[in-house]
């Protein structure tokens, strides 16, 4: 166990943090949440705002969006502790790399893994951010349980028919292109009858309706299949063998997916640390022990998912890294709660004129009431955790 | 950063996992609890070389220390260390079994010039007592052999490692001791503390979910109801989170980082929490059979509580963080 990192590894660090300097728009600063974009029209439906496409592609080009991947796909070949590095040192500064995440984080990097030539040819625009993906996964009656997906593609030889709805789809009414999640077989064992396809967006049969969320914004959509037609060439993978697709995704950054659920706890502490300073309340000994409380939490996660990281690249399982996801984004509500209570009877005043901090808390409330149910909600990661770390039996 | 233990960490583990197994079993913490003799003896024949950790990396002191708290061990090894590390800290020869007398009555290693030391542990036990007074800015040091002084024994909940009142009346004033030698042995006893807190909670889990898988209530093991497996994830969590941030405080104080004093403070505190929660849940989940005293759990209960107490609880670790984030203020 050691403290410093290799003189490559910081030599790696500041070539990035002198790309970030002399690259980096004022406006990606602290985008915050990484979900989506505070630029909406009136009716809620998010956009990209032009410095967001410009970013991620020079990101791309210089090799810093996915530094784990080669030149071709927006990489530097980095080892996996540079990758941390590289993610840590973004999120640090609440820098985004892009403000729409399946193209670079589910859809390329699941292409280059599973695809066929043709199919991996698709990859680097939709990590550059040229093609907008969406990913086809969540059901109205598949939510946790994903894999009791219902969407069906009826196997017409040279192309699927595919009919159903997906929900909760996000950028769907922006995107090109969705990687998406259907049954084939339905007489097989349910994690083994689903296949993924790349489905065009503007296909015959395809609606998509904007889906506004507690926030006001549209970020996710639902989008709805009517006998759309889908080439053969399209399946991802091997026929019936698409969940191993869902769990397969960004290999190279597996080992630092915790670093932003960190990052967003540490600057809230740090936030409310300025916080409390600023409302005069530093001496009250209820207030300091408990935001010290909260501070050695979340100082003890971010020492956690280095400790994960440590096995993941030795090559071995982590199992600390199970707990991450659980970890920082209940933490990250409490402290959201806390900082909203720090307000007094003003912690629902969302005004920006008049709220503290232009009513950012508030909307960081909303946010983080997704983080503990996307990707997974806690209390399936508490099962998961029960079963695949501690070992014990499957709940009846 | 980088948390992977090297050969000899590694190695340095695994040798202590091995020798508390052979020598520390739980017939003989049984055994250890009724009869003092056990502990001093553990201490003669396998810990007393072991002390020249006191000079080694404060990492390879947590590594040894979890499996010290994971057998529950008794005896005088543990106050001993701490003595030694305070000893190489001031410059002086490590002798031998030794303890630090400076608590007062709130428990907390915050030298004062009252005579009376409280909360010093395995006193009896020990050649030595290091007897350190003054102040954190002006500490002194005196290193007297243990009748010199008088022990009276304080009951509390862990009598594997008895804790007694020192009085030092007639003891001539010690030789003074450079305030961030004091510092740098405080911090590295209280990492200490925190490791072992950190291999309590391990044997409380381990054992909880060893036991949950066995059980058998209505049909099936009592380890496949979900309200018993989201009490062991929420424990699991905590002792994982501590165990991570014992380990960064340690890296922390070896490379005498800016961070350290907030991560030894943090460190502490969340250990202290850990292995209580792993206490609690841990009871719980046994039920009946962990409330006998014959099971043996209620043993690594009360080092938990009580080693959560020592050299101060969470609570006082949270305020002394506080003073450092709120500095100026």
């Amino acid at each position: 166990m050691k403290l410093e990192f290799s003189a490559a590894d910081e030599a790696f660090r500041s070539d990035l943090i002198a790309f970030i300097e002399a690259h980096c728009p004022r406006a990606a600063y602290a985008t915050g949440d990484f979900i989506g974009t505070d630029i909406s029209d009136a009716t809620g439906v998010i956009a990209i705002p032009e410095w967001a496409r410009a970013w991620q592609a020079a990101l791309f080009d210089h090799g810093w969006m996915i530094p784990g991947y080669p030149p071709t796909c927006g990489g530097r070949n980095a080892t996996p502790t540079q990758t941390l590095i590289h993610l840590e040192e973004l999120a640090r500064r609440g820098i985004p790399r892009s403000v729409h995440f399946v193209g670079y984080a589910i859809a390329g990097p699941s292409l280059l893994e599973f695809g066929s030539e043709s199919q991996r040819a698709l990859a680097p625009a939709a990590i550059r951010g040229d093609t907008v993906w969406c990913a086809g996964m969540s059901e109205p009656g598949a939510g946790s349980d994903l894999a009791g997906l219902s969407t069906r593609a009826l196997d017409c030889g040279d192309h699927f028919r595919v009919d159903g709805q997906k929900v909760w789809t996000s950028y769907a009414m922006l995107a090109s292109k969705c990687l998406c999640y259907v049954r084939t077989d339905p007489a097989a064992p349910k994690h083994k009858g689903i296949s993924a396809l790349i489905i065009d967006m503007d296909s015959p049969g395809i609606e998509v309706r904007p889906l506004r969320h507690v926030t006001g914004q549209a970020e996710f959509a639902e989008v709805y299949f009517d006998d759309v037609r889908v080439p053969r060439e399209n399946l991802v993978g091997r026929l019936n063998d698409g969940w191993r697709i869902t769990l397969g995704a960004l290999a190279h950054e597996r080992g630092g997916l915790w670093v932003e659920g960190v990052a967003g706890c540490q600057r809230a502490i740090d936030d409310i640390v300025a916080l409390v300073g600023r409302s005069g309340r530093s001496r009250d000994p209820v207030i300091r022990r408990r935001v010290a409380e909260f501070h050695a939490e979340v100082r003890g996660l971010r020492a956690l998912g280095y400790k994960g990281f440590a096995s993941f690249a030795q090559g071995s399982s982590a199992p600390e890294h199970s707990f991450m996801k659980l970890a920082s984004s209940e933490l990250h509500r409490q402290l959201i709660e806390f900082a909203m209570d720090l307000q007094g009877g003003a912690l629902a005043v969302t005004d920006p004129a008049v709220a503290e901090s232009a009513g950012r808390w508030q909307s960081s409330f909303y946010t983080g009431l997704a983080a503990t149910i996307g990707g997974g909600t806690s209390e399936i990661q508490r099962n998961v955790i029960a079963q695949r770390v501690l070992g014990l039996p499957r709940s009846q | 950063m980088d948390f992977a233990l090297n050969d000899e960490q590694r190695m340095l583990r695994d040798t202590a996992r091995d020798l508390f197994t052979r020598e520390c079993p739980i017939d003989f913490v049984r055994r250890a609890w009724a009869d003092p003799a056990c502990g001093v003896s553990l201490w003669e024949r396998h810990l007393s070389s072991w002390l020249e950790l006191a000079a080694s990396d404060l990492v390879d002191v947590v590594l040894f220390l979890e499996q010290h708290g994971r057998a529950v061990a008794p005896g005088p090894f543990f106050a001993s260390l701490l003595a030694a590390q305070l000893a190489t800290a001031a410059g002086l020869e490590v002798r031998g079994s030794a303890s630090v007398a400076v608590a007062g009555p709130d428990g907390l290693w915050s030298p004062h010039d009252d005579a009376i030391k409280q909360f010093v542990a395995s006193a009896a036990d020990v050649e030595d007592i290091l007897i350190v007074g003054g102040s954190s800015r002006a500490p002194h040091l005196a290193r007297v052999k243990r009748d010199e002084v008088v022990l009276t024994r304080v009951e509390q909940m862990d009598e594997l490692r008895p804790q007694y009142r020192v009085d030092t009346r007639g003891v001539a004033r010690g030789e003074a001791l450079d305030p961030r030698a004091w510092r740098h042995a405080v911090e590295r006893a209280l990492v200490g503390c925190s490791a072992e807190l950190i291999g309590v909670g391990r044997w409380l889990l381990d054992g909880s979910v060893a036991y949950a898988k066995e059980r058998v209530q209505f049909d099936r093991p009592i380890g496949s109801f979900q309200g018993l497996q989201w009490m062991l994830v929420d424990a699991a969590l905590d002792l994982e989170r501590a165990a991570a941030a014992v380990a960064y405080a340690a890296m922390c104080v070896d490379a005498d980082d800016p961070d350290r004093h907030r991560a030894v403070h943090g460190a502490k505190a969340l250990a202290g929490l850990a292995a209580r929660r792993c206490a609690r849940t841990g009871m719980q989940v046994h039920g009946g059979i962990g409330y006998t005293w014959e099971h043996g759990l209620h043993y690594w209960l009360r080092r938990a509580y009580a080693g959560d107490a020592f050299m101060g609880p969470a609570a006082h670790h949270h305020d002394q963080l506080a003073e450092l984030l709120f500095v100026g203020a």
